[in-house]
Formats: structure tokens, C-alpha cells, sequence
């Protein structure tokens, strides 16, 4: 499947330095546009860091230095001359805690496609609002009571709208950092649900701490240990033959 | 060495002794293993020293508050019925002395008359201004007048006849030098004398009896002062056997509860969270004393000037005449000046205050280096550590005069340097830490993923900022200006020096106004009867100041917590 899929990002020998500490060594790694990849490891082994390497989230802490090549559709993101401003309207990042902002449901949505000017009327913005919360899902539970604030919903509620504002802005990568660690069984599955709808149209790189999660909705997977990555393969491949001690031992619960 | 200083000794000793007994006592009972006790030794001990000690040192503190006080008392009944024999022989002479009686029938005579007599020359006056003959008014009332003034003196010469016979009676009482006779004649002058005379007495006899200099020293004075120590002398003998019966009685009764199963720590614990409560009622109960006595005075206050003129009137000068018949007799005691003057000022004071201090901690928290922010933040904050005295007379001294030049220079006439500008800006820069700080603290708050979210769509830091770190700091800054307006409003050393003292009421910051603080020292500073009007108006504008300053805590703090609630 991957071979049909063209690849949006192409990912050469990137290091990353937090301080004089070495959080990744070397990561070579190609994403296809159009599935779901995800990242997998014990923590503290680097996949939240590389996650933030691709929309230049690093860029926000003084000490982080990151070094290597990061090509999306032949242009160099890891370069200082593009500004990261501009980047991360195409890459959007859902994190591990919902993070409403402290406005309506409305104006959370609306908040992207303001900032980048993406609506000239009030009508379109109320139609990429609108659009937005039903490629998340949320349409249903709040198209009543979009002046209500963000933070009034419930936790699932609130990861879906966070969704919804990230492609408010239509990117074309979205990263997702253990986005349902903070949720209950029900809202997660939901989520997931979410994710492979939407996989059709993205390109999205999830961050997850459960094997299952990624068993289910990803296409390929990666496994980190210790700032490597050490085997990158389809799903299926990684969970049922992998080629690597690590992975295997990782994978069966013998560490991490 | 003093019988307190011995008292207090052995008081120490048994305490010391307790904990010893208290804690070899549960040593015993724990044979030889510490853990066969409900709690360690040391608490045994402790329990043992808290029951001798605690209730003893309750009694000579309350002998240490009400001791002194109590012996007095004492003293004075029994110089008192030493001198009944006296007392009588002089209530005979008074009803047998013939002019005493004519004075005493002449004054009940006119007293009766006098409130009419008052009346009539309040209502005279005030008639006065319209009357087509003012002249007879005037007449009739200076005729009123002098029938209460004839009441006054009938009323000094039958005080006059009254102590003449009692010095008599002393006189002649004189010539027995006995102690007994002597204690009787001081009891008769703390009887007969008039109120002032009787506690000069009693201070004197007071002041001889601790060996310290009083203002006068007769024969009578010393014997009633002998009377006194002897009094205190017994006092303490038994205060001693009281305090060493309680030593001793919770001292048994407290070793004898000691045993492996005694919870001593328990015990312990529950005094010293008794103790903890108490320290925090007296905070409390200090509180409500002090809105309580506001609260008392405010009400006499009112009682003399209506609330309706208090609150909406125009005009302020409280300035009360000493005599009934002078000039301006009557002040004028409307406080909306002051009012319109302390939120002038306040107001001035916040617009230099809140985008200056709200900018800063926007600086400091979201754009400023560590290195920075290092130097800055202790910086503001020593401007929060200047005494306000110092940057009152910065006011007057420096900021006063230079808004007189810079006006003048711009052709407004009359710019005095005693100026609502001049305060509201140096209160200002006082309030700014205030603000910077308090905002800055609500800004770092700020959860770290709603920036995260913020710049992962695509936003900068300046849109950031505007857009999802101030709404959400949104709360806590309003809640930082509220503390900083109740602040700036019982702000008083500023004002009192930079705003002066005339109650204008005017929007012109130009002009010199005067707040409800300044007015507050005023007031009371200085030579002041204590029962009159302009005194208890200060007490009325207190608890009007105590009012906003309390509604605008309440509204800052339910503000603050609504904030917390969200986020924590």
C-alpha cells in the first residue's frame, strides 16, 4: 500500500540537542501522505520530540537545537529562513491535553482561519466552522450552542473540537501527541474513529503509548528507544515479525 | 526578690518537674519497651507540664490584666464604709443648712424650664433672618439667654455651698490622726468630692502606694495608700496560694491519667490546635471589633446629622462652634467632594497605573530574557517597598511644582502645586508594581498548552498574546486592578501631602481636592473633643471607606477564585 501512496515527508539524519543532552540520534524516515503513521517507544524515548521537529514546535524552547534534514513536498522545513509561521498552518498539531482556548466553540474553530485571513466574509467563516466541526464530528453535539465557551464541553468533547480547529485551516499534515491519554475508553474509540476518517484527506503522524491504538488505526509504525529510531515498517509487519530484539521485547511487554 | 518573681520561679520549677515526672512515669509503665505505650515519652511529659502549668498562668495573667484594677476597688469600699459615720454626719448638716436648701429649690426650679429655654433660642435664631424686627427677636432671645446662663451659676454656687461644708467637716476631722480616723476622712473625700477631685485622689493614693511621685502628698493620702499596699499585700498571699494549689492539683491530677494506654499525644495535639484557633479568633474578633466600633460611632454620628446629608450632600466643613451663640455654629457635613475627590484621584492613579503596569508584566512574562527579568522583577518590586511618606513628598516636592511649570508654560492660570494631578500621578507609580506584579503572576499562569496550541496554528507571539494568553488572564488582571483601586482608595500619606486640603468639588485635576482619608486626619489629628460631631464624622467617612474597599476585595477575590477554579 505504502509503494502507491506518494511520500509527503522525507526525513534525513536528524539530530536533536536539548541543552548538551542528545535526544535523537540520526532518524531516517519517510511518511506517506494520506495514511496514518505512528510513533511508538517507552517514554522519554524521543517520538514527542521528533513530532515537534515537523512543525518547528522546537523552535518555542531556547536550549533545543536540531540539526539534519526535513523535506515536505520537496522544500526543506528544517531550515531557518522559512518561517515557522507560515509551516505550521500546513502542519497542525492536536495535543495531549485538550487545550481550548478560553473563547466559544466558535471562536476556537474560527480562530486559525482568522489569524491566516482564510475567510474574507462572515459567511465563509461560519462555513469552514461549520465544516470543520463535522469532519470532527462534534457538528451534532454543538451546533446549538457554538457561543457556548470552549472549556464547557467534556474532555472527548474537547480533544474533537481541538481536532475541528486544526483543519479549520485545511494543513496537510496533522500531528497528534497521545491525543487520547487524557481521555476514557469510550471518547478514545471515538477519536480513533475520527482519525481514520480522516486519514483519506491527511496526512497525519499520531504519538501513542498504547500498542493497540496503533495496531488499529496506523499503517505504518515506528518504534523509538533511547533517541533511536530503531525499526520502521507497515503495521502489521512491526507488530507481528519485526526485525529488531528491541522491538520485539518492546512489543511483548518486556520493558517499557 | 519580689513574692511575683518567687511565684513565678516555683511555677517554672513544677512545670519542669511535670514534664520529668510525666515522662519517666510513662518510661515505667512502658517496661523498658517504648513502643508498649500509646504515644513516645516525650508527650507524657508534656501533658504533665501543660495541666501544671496552663491553668496557674491563666490566674496570674488574668491577676496581671485585672489585678491592680480589682485591689483599688477593694480599697476604696473600705475607706468608704470607714467613713460612713461621716457621711451621715454630713447629710445631716447639708439638709440642716438653710442656705444649701434655698439653692437646691431655686436650681430644680429653673432646671425644669431650661430645655424650653433652649429651644426657644434655637428657634429665635433661626427665625432671626426673615423677621421684620430682628432687633426684638434679638432681645428676646438675649433674655432667654441669660436665664440659662442664670441656671449655670445657681447650679456652681449650690456646688460651691456643698464643698464648702464638706472642707469644713474635714477641717475639724483634721485634728484625729489616728490611721483609723485618717482612712475614714479619705473615705469621705472619695465620697463627697466631685468626680475629678475623687480620681485625682485615688490616683495619687494609687501612685504613693508603688512608690512613685504623686501630685500631692497629705497625712490622709498616705494612710489610704497604706490601706491600698496592705490590701495588694493580702491580694498576692492568696493569688500565691491559688497558683500553686492549681500548680499542684493538675500536676496529681495529670500523673495519675498517665499509663501505657493513656493517648497522650492526642491530648497534646488537641491543646495545641486549641491554641492555633485562638490565635486566629484574635485576628478575627479584632476585625469585628474594629467595624464594630465604626460601626457605633457611625451611628451617633447619624444620629445628629442625617444620612441623606451625609451622602448626597454638597458642601463640607465640619467645623463645629465651642458656644451655642457662635458664628457658623452648625458645620456642613456633605461628603459627596470628598468622594468625587478620591475618585478623582483613584481615577488619575489608574489610568497612569493599569497600561503601564499591565504592559510591564507583559514584558516580563512573555517577552523579556531571564537575564532581564532577573534585574526587573526585584526592581518593581522595591518600588512596592517605598514608604508612601517618601513618595508623598516626591509629589510635593518634585511632580507638584512641575505640573505648575508645565501648566503655566502652557498659559493655564493658577495651576497650584497641591494638585489632584500631581497625586494621582505619584499614586500611580506607587500602584504599578501592584499590578505588574500581581498580572504577572496570573500571566505565567497562563497553562504553557494554550500557548503551545496557539503558535501550533500558525499564530505569533504578538497574536498569541491578544488573543488566548490575556483572555485567559482575563480574570486574575481584573481581579489585580480591583486590589489596586480599593488600594489607591485608602491610600492616605500621598494625598495628605500632594492633594491639600480644600473640598472643592471639581473634575479639574488642576485644582486641589481633598480625599476621604485626608479628611479622616484631619479630623482627628490635633486637639480634639472627642464627643463632637466633627470627630464622629470621622468615623462615619471610616466606615464608608471601610464599605468600597471591602466590596471591591469581595468582587476582586470572587473574581481570583473563579479564575483558579478553572485552571488548577
Amino acid at each position: 500500500m505504502s509503494s502507491i501512496t506518494k511520500t509527503k515527508l522525507k526525513v534525513r539524519d536528524v539530530n536533536v540537542f536539548y541543552g548538551e543532552k542528545q535526544a535523537l540520534k540520526n532518524v531516517n524516515i519517510d511518511i506517506a501522505d494520506g495514511s496514518v503513521t505512528s510513533f511508538i517507544g517507552p517514554s522519554g524515548c524521543g517520538k514527542s520530540t521528533f513530532l515537534r521537529c515537523l512543525n518547528r514546535m522546537n523552535d518555542t524552547i531556547d536550549e533545543a537545537r536540531v540539526t539534519g534534514s526535513i523535506i515536505m513536498d520537496e522544500e526543506e522545513i528544517n531550515d531557518r529562513r522559512l518561517d515557522p509561521v507560515v509551516l505550521r498552518a500546513r502542519v497542525g498539531m492536536v495535543f495531549q491535553k485538550p487545550n481550548p482556548f478560553p473563547k466559544s466553540i466558535f471562536d476556537n474553530v474560527a480562530y486559525g482561519p482568522r489569524i491566516h485571513g482564510l475567510a474574507s466574509t462572515r459567511e465563509e467563516l461560519e462555513e469552514i466552522v461549520e465544516n470543520s466541526l463535522v469532519k470532527a464530528g462534534l457538528w451534532n453535539e454543538v451546533s446549538d450552542r457554538l457561543d457556548d465557551p470552549g472549556t464547557s464541553l467534556s474532555g472527548g468533547q474537547q480533544q474533537r473540537l481541538v481536532i475541528a480547529r486544526a483543519i479549520a485551516v485545511n494543513p496537510e499534515v496533522i500531528l497528534m501527541d497521545e491525543p487520547c491519554s487524557a481521555l476514557d475508553p469510550i471518547a478514545t474509540a471515538r477519536i480513533e474513529e475520527l482519525i481514520d476518517e480522516l486519514r483519506e484527506n491527511y496526512c497525519i503522524i499520531i504519538v501513542t503509548h498504547s500498542m493497540q491504538q496503533a495496531a488499529r488505526v496506523s499503517q505504518q509504525t515506528a518504534f523509538f528507544h533511547l533517541g533511536e529510531l530503531v525499526e520502521v515498517g507497515p503495521t502489521e509487519t512491526i507488530f507481528t515479525n519485526p526485525r529488531d530484539q528491541r522491538t520485539q521485547d518492546y512489543i511483548m511487554g518486556r520493558f517499557g | 526578690m519580689s513574692i511575683n518573681a518567687i511565684l513565678a520561679l516555683t511555677l517554672l520549677v513544677l512545670i519542669a518537674g511535670g514534664f520529668y515526672v510525666g515522662r519517666s512515669r510513662a518510661m515505667t509503665a512502658s517496661r523498658g519497651q517504648i513502643a508498649n505505650l500509646h504515644s513516645l515519652p516525650n508527650y507524657y511529659g508534656y501533658f504533665v507540664a501543660t495541666w501544671t502549668g496552663l491553668p496557674a498562668i491563666i490566674v496570674l495573667l488574668m491577676n496581671a490584666f485585672f489585678g491592680q484594677q480589682l485591689a483599688d476597688r477593694l480599697t476604696t469600699a473600705q475607706l468608704t464604709s470607714a467613713a460612713r459615720d461621716m457621711v451621715s454626719a454630713y447629710t445631716v448638716q447639708l439638709e440642716d443648712d438653710a442656705s444649701y436648701q434655698a439653692l437646691l429649690a431655686a436650681a430644680a426650679q429653673q432646671r425644669s424650664v431650661a430645655d424650653q429655654l433652649r429651644s426657644d433660642i434655637n428657634t429665635l435664631r433661626r427665625a432671626r433672618g426673615e423677621a421684620r424686627d430682628p432687633a426684638r427677636l434679638d432681645m428676646l432671645r438675649q433674655d432667654r439667654l441669660d436665664r440659662v446662663n442664670l441656671l449655670t451659676a445657681t447650679e456652681t454656687s449650690l456646688e460651691n455651698r456643698r464643698q464648702q461644708i464638706a472642707s469644713e467637716l474635714l477641717a475639724t476631722a483634721d485634728a484625729e490622726t489616728s490611721d483609723t480616723a485618717r482612712q475614714s476622712q479619705a473615705g469621705f473625700i472619695l465620697a463627697t468630692a466631685s468626680a475629678s477631685e475623687a480620681e485625682l485622689f485615688a490616683t495619687d493614693m494609687r501612685r504613693i502606694a508603688d512608690g512613685d511621685l504623686p501630685s500631692r502628698d497629705t497625712p490622709v493620702l498616705h494612710s489610704a495608700a497604706q490601706l491600698l499596699v496592705q490590701t495588694e499585700n493580702g491580694m498576692m498571699r492568696i493569688l500565691s496560694v491559688i497558683v500553686l494549689a492549681l500548680a499542684l492539683g493538675g500536676f496529681l491530677m495529670a500523673r495519675q491519667n498517665v499509663g501505657s494506654e493513656f493517648r497522650a499525644r492526642n491530648n497534646v495535639e488537641y491543646l495545641i490546635n486549641t491554641g492555633l484557633f485562638l490565635c486566629s479568633v484574635i485576628a478575627i474578633l479584632t476585625t469585628v471589633g474594629i467595624v464594630a466600633s465604626l460601626m457605633f460611632e457611625s451611628v451617633r454620628f447619624f444620629s445628629e446629622v442625617p444620612l441623606q446629608e451625609f451622602l448626597l450632600g454638597l458642601q463640607w466643613s465640619p467645623q463645629i462652634a465651642i458656644r451655642a451663640d457662635q458664628v457658623g455654629q452648625s458645620g456642613a457635613f456633605g461628603a459627596v467632594p470628598l468622594f468625587a475627590g478620591t475618585a478623582l484621584i483613584t481615577l488619575i492613579a489608574m489610568v497612569v497605573a493599569i497600561p503601564i503596569g499591565l504592559f510591564a508584566a507583559i514584558y516580563l512574562s512573555e517577552y523579556a530574557g531571564p537575564r532581564f527579568r532577573q534585574i526587573a522583577k526585584p526592581a518593581l518590586e522595591i518600588l512596592a517597598g517605598i514608604p508612601t511618606v517618601v513618595y508623598g513628598f516626591f509629589a510635593l516636592l518634585t511632580v507638584g511644582p512641575f505640573i505648575r511649570g508645565l501648566f503655566g508654560a502652557l498659559g493655564f492660570e493658577d495651576v497650584v502645586t497641591q494638585s489632584a494631578l500631581s497625586a494621582g500621578l505619584v499614586m500611580g507609580v506607587m500602584i504599578i508594581p501592584f499590578i505588574s506584579s500581581l498580572s504577572d503572576d496570573v500571566i505565567n499562569s497562563v497553562p504553557q498548552s494554550l500557548r503551545d496550541g496557539s503558535y501550533a496554528m500558525g499564530a505569533t507571539q504578538s497574536e498569541t498574546i491578544r488573543q488566548v494568553v490575556l483572555p485567559a488572564a482575563l480574570p486574575g488582571i481584573v481581579g489585580a486592578v480591583l486590589l489596586a483601586v480599593s488600594r489607591a482608595v485608602g491610600e492616605t500619606m500621598i494625598v495628605v501631602m500632594a492633594a491639600g486640603q480644600g473640598a472643592n468639588l471639581t473634575a479639574n485635576p488642576l485644582e486641589a481636592v481633598t480625599t476621604i482619608t485626608v479628611q479622616i486626619v484631619m479630623l482627628l489629628t490635633g486637639d480634639q473633643e472627642f464627643n463632637s460631631v466633627k470627630t464622629l464624622s470621622a468615623f462615619a467617612l471610616g466606615l464608608v471607606l471601610f464599605i468600597i474597599t471591602l466590596i471591591m476585595n469581595i468582587i476582586a477575590l470572587r473574581v481570583v477564585q473563579k479564575y483558579r477554579e478553572k485552571y488548577d
